[in-house]
């Protein structure tokens, strides 16, 4: 609960910045000592200290695994703000408001981690939406982001009515919008709940982005502005499949084996297509749309697997590849032509950006020594460990190599090739950090062993 | 059959009807004073239901409120039947293939479903009063009800910052 009032309040504190001063340093100070405080609200949260005593009537449940997965996406956020708000003042001059809509947006990410209602889902699925919608459409004047913004409020409005049609059909069937109420005594489907239960996961499927239901997101993510399509890619997408199995877990666990051939079929649609479309795109930023896609489809595997390692899995994942992607495009951000050939030549130049830019394509990529390669390995072994969907490990691997094709072009283009890239001048602190966060991608991938003996101690306490 | 169910049918017919109409209809302006006769239908089983205060709500906020806005800007971007965008034909014939899949399937899924013969109360059911439907948001439903003034102040943020010049 900690997390769910205070960055609500720390929202509208951010509305009040915007009022009361101009001075943008101001602003992303209040922003970033703001999500601190979150932050450590939160691990205090997990620590036992309650700040507000609530009773939510069966609303919502605190479990570990959602406060754990609030405390990544709080430090992946914190880190973003350090790295990139500063490019946040050139998309416009809202600057406090756009700070405030994220931290609406990690209200939202608070709910969807703890919900236990559906009721409680499809608020925060919707908090977390609509202010999406709005930094998709904040570059008022370039014509691709208002079309992104328009495009994705249709489609995202479009697929909250499936989602609502989809609860309803629940409501119906179990007379109630509590999980639990509905997972008991679920053993078989029943029309209405298998219907029920389809609807949810065609909207669910939506909102990460999952082939077939995938087709807003190369749009939406190119045309938004790029510092708020890091936000989208990483944090946001990665709550959107925290609470995609939280749903499928708590309301559909019991029958599990009859969906799961379903999920399956997505999972490989997703890596496959996702992997194949990145190869041919010519813009970084295109090309890094469609990578979230089919990292999209990894994430997938604990939604088949459907088992503790698969959840922990899913944490380590959610740890990597944000950590990795936001360092992505904080580099893209300091380029002027997104383009591959924009990459050109840039280790010479700029040997600290094309260094760690490479790190975190590498663990993108998922090679040994990065983190990436445990996430992966984690996924994988959840689905194994499962045993019913080997052929799904099979695709998996397959896509994964796939991947290392695009990826390693844009190392290519920085090492290998020849060019005059334009970047915008990079100032010694935002180095440092770039520096910190690919210490951090090595250390996670030499020693994953830590983070997942931390996981095991909150897991089982 | 008693009044109740007369008044049940004919609802029904006019809700179907007209909403069929809001999607034929050529003319957009036409396409909403369909959809309001709708929403009137609605609000009617509504109250059949014994739920007079979503009725009314439901009167107000859509028929009233949203419906004005919508005619606003429709008669403001002077659409009309001419300059509706021509469709191509096969992607019309694929949109009524698919749609008419989906009605098949959830129609032959929930034809059996579990709800099938049990009826919804008809005027002894007291949930919809406003004092048993206040009581609930303000107790059971207090959470949720808090939470989603974070969406609306959102969403008025966002218009904000969208409409600002």
């Amino acid at each position: 609960m900690n997390a769910i009032v205070i960055s609500a309040v720390l929202g509208v504190v951010m509305m009040f910045c915007g009022v009361f001063t101009n001075s943008k340093p101001a602003v992303r100070f209040v922003a970033i000592i703001g999500l601190l405080g979150l932050l450590i609200a939160n691990v205090l949260d997990m620590g036992g200290y309650h700040f507000f005593n609530v009773n939510v009537n069966g609303m919502l449940a605190f479990d570990i695994f959602g406060l754990l997965f609030n405390t990544i996406a709080f430090a992946a956020t914190w880190i973003y703000f350090l790295l990139s708000g500063r490019d946040m003042e050139r998309v416009g001059v809202n600057l406090a408001e756009y700070f405030a809509l994220i931290f609406f947006v990690l209200c939202g990410i608070a709910i969807v981690s703890a919900f236990n209602s559906l009721l409680m889902l499809f608020l925060g699925i919707e908090i977390i939406s609509i202010p999406l919608y709005i930094l998709t459409g904040s570059d008022k004047r370039n014509l691709k982001s208002n079309e992104a913004a328009l495009k994705y409020f249709l489609m995202g409005a479009f697929s909250t009515g499936i989602m609502l049609m989809g609860i309803t059909l629940l409501y119906g069937a179990k007379g109630s919008f509590n999980m639990e109420v509905i997972r008991s005594g679920t053993t078989t489907l029943t029309p209405m709940l298998a219907a029920g239960l389809l609807l949810l996961l065609f909207a669910m499927s939506f909102k990460v982005s999952a082939v077939p239901f995938h087709f807003w997101t190369p749009d939406a993510y190119d045309g938004a502005p790029t510092v708020f399509t890091s936000f989208m890619a990483t944090i946001v997408k990665v709550a959107g499949f925290i609470a995609f199995i939280r749903l499928f877990e708590g309301c559909f666990g019991e029958v599990h084996k009859q969906w799961q051939l379903l999920a399956a079929i997505i999972t490989a649609a997703t890596l496959f297509i996702g992997n194949i479309t990145a190869v041919f795109q010519q813009s970084v930023k295109r090309m890094l749309s469609y990578s979230s896609i089919a990292q999209a489809g990894f994430m997938l595997f604990a939604l088949v697997a459907m088992n503790e390692t698969a959840k922990e899995g899913l944490i380590f994942y959610a740890a990597a590849y944000s950590l990795a992607t936001i360092g992505i495009f904080a580099v893209l951000l300091k380029m002027k032509d997104y383009t591959f050939e924009g990459f050109n030549g840039l280790a010479k130049r700029q040997p600290v950006l094309a260094a760690t830019n490479t790190i975190f394509l590498l663990s993108l990529a998922g090679i040994p020594a990065t983190a990436g390669f445990w996430a992966k390995f984690y996924m994988l072994s959840a689905a194994i460990n499962n045993g019913n969907v080997m052929w799904l490990v099979i695709v998996g691997v397959l896509c994964a190599a796939v991947s290392v094709y695009y990826y390693f072009r844009v190392i290519q283009a920085m090492y290998f090739k020849d060019g005059e890239p334009q970047e915008i001048e990079t100032s010694r602190g935002f180095k440092g950090l770039l520096i910190v966060i690919a210490a951090v991608v090595v250390l996670l991938g030499i020693f994953p062993h830590w983070l997942i003996n931390q996981l095991y101690s909150f897991f089982y306490l | 059959m008693d009044i109740s169910q007369v008044l049940f049918y004919a609802l029904s017919a006019m809700a179907l009807g007209s909403a069929i109409m809001v999607v034929i209809s050529r003319n957009p302006v036409h396409s909403v004073l369909w959809l309001i006769i709708t929403f009137f239908a609605i609000s009617g089983h509504y109250i059949l239901m014994n739920a007079q205060f979503l009725g009314i709500v439901n009167l107000i906020v859509y028929a009233g409120a949203i419906m004005v806005l919508f005619l606003f800007v429709i008669m403001l971007m002077n659409l009309n039947a001419e300059t509706e965008p021509q469709k191509n034909k096969w992607l019309k014939l694929a949109g009524v293939v698919a749609g008419g899949c989906l009605l098949l399937v959830l129609v032959a899924a929930l034809k059996q479903a579990e709800v099938k013969g049990k009826v919804a109360m008809l005027e002894t059911g007291d949930i919809g009063l406003i004092r048993n439907l206040g009581k609930a948001l303000f107790t059971d439903f207090v959470v949720p009800f808090e939470i989603s003034s974070i969406l609306f102040l959102s969403a008025m943020v966002g218009a904000v910052v969208i409409g600002k010049k």
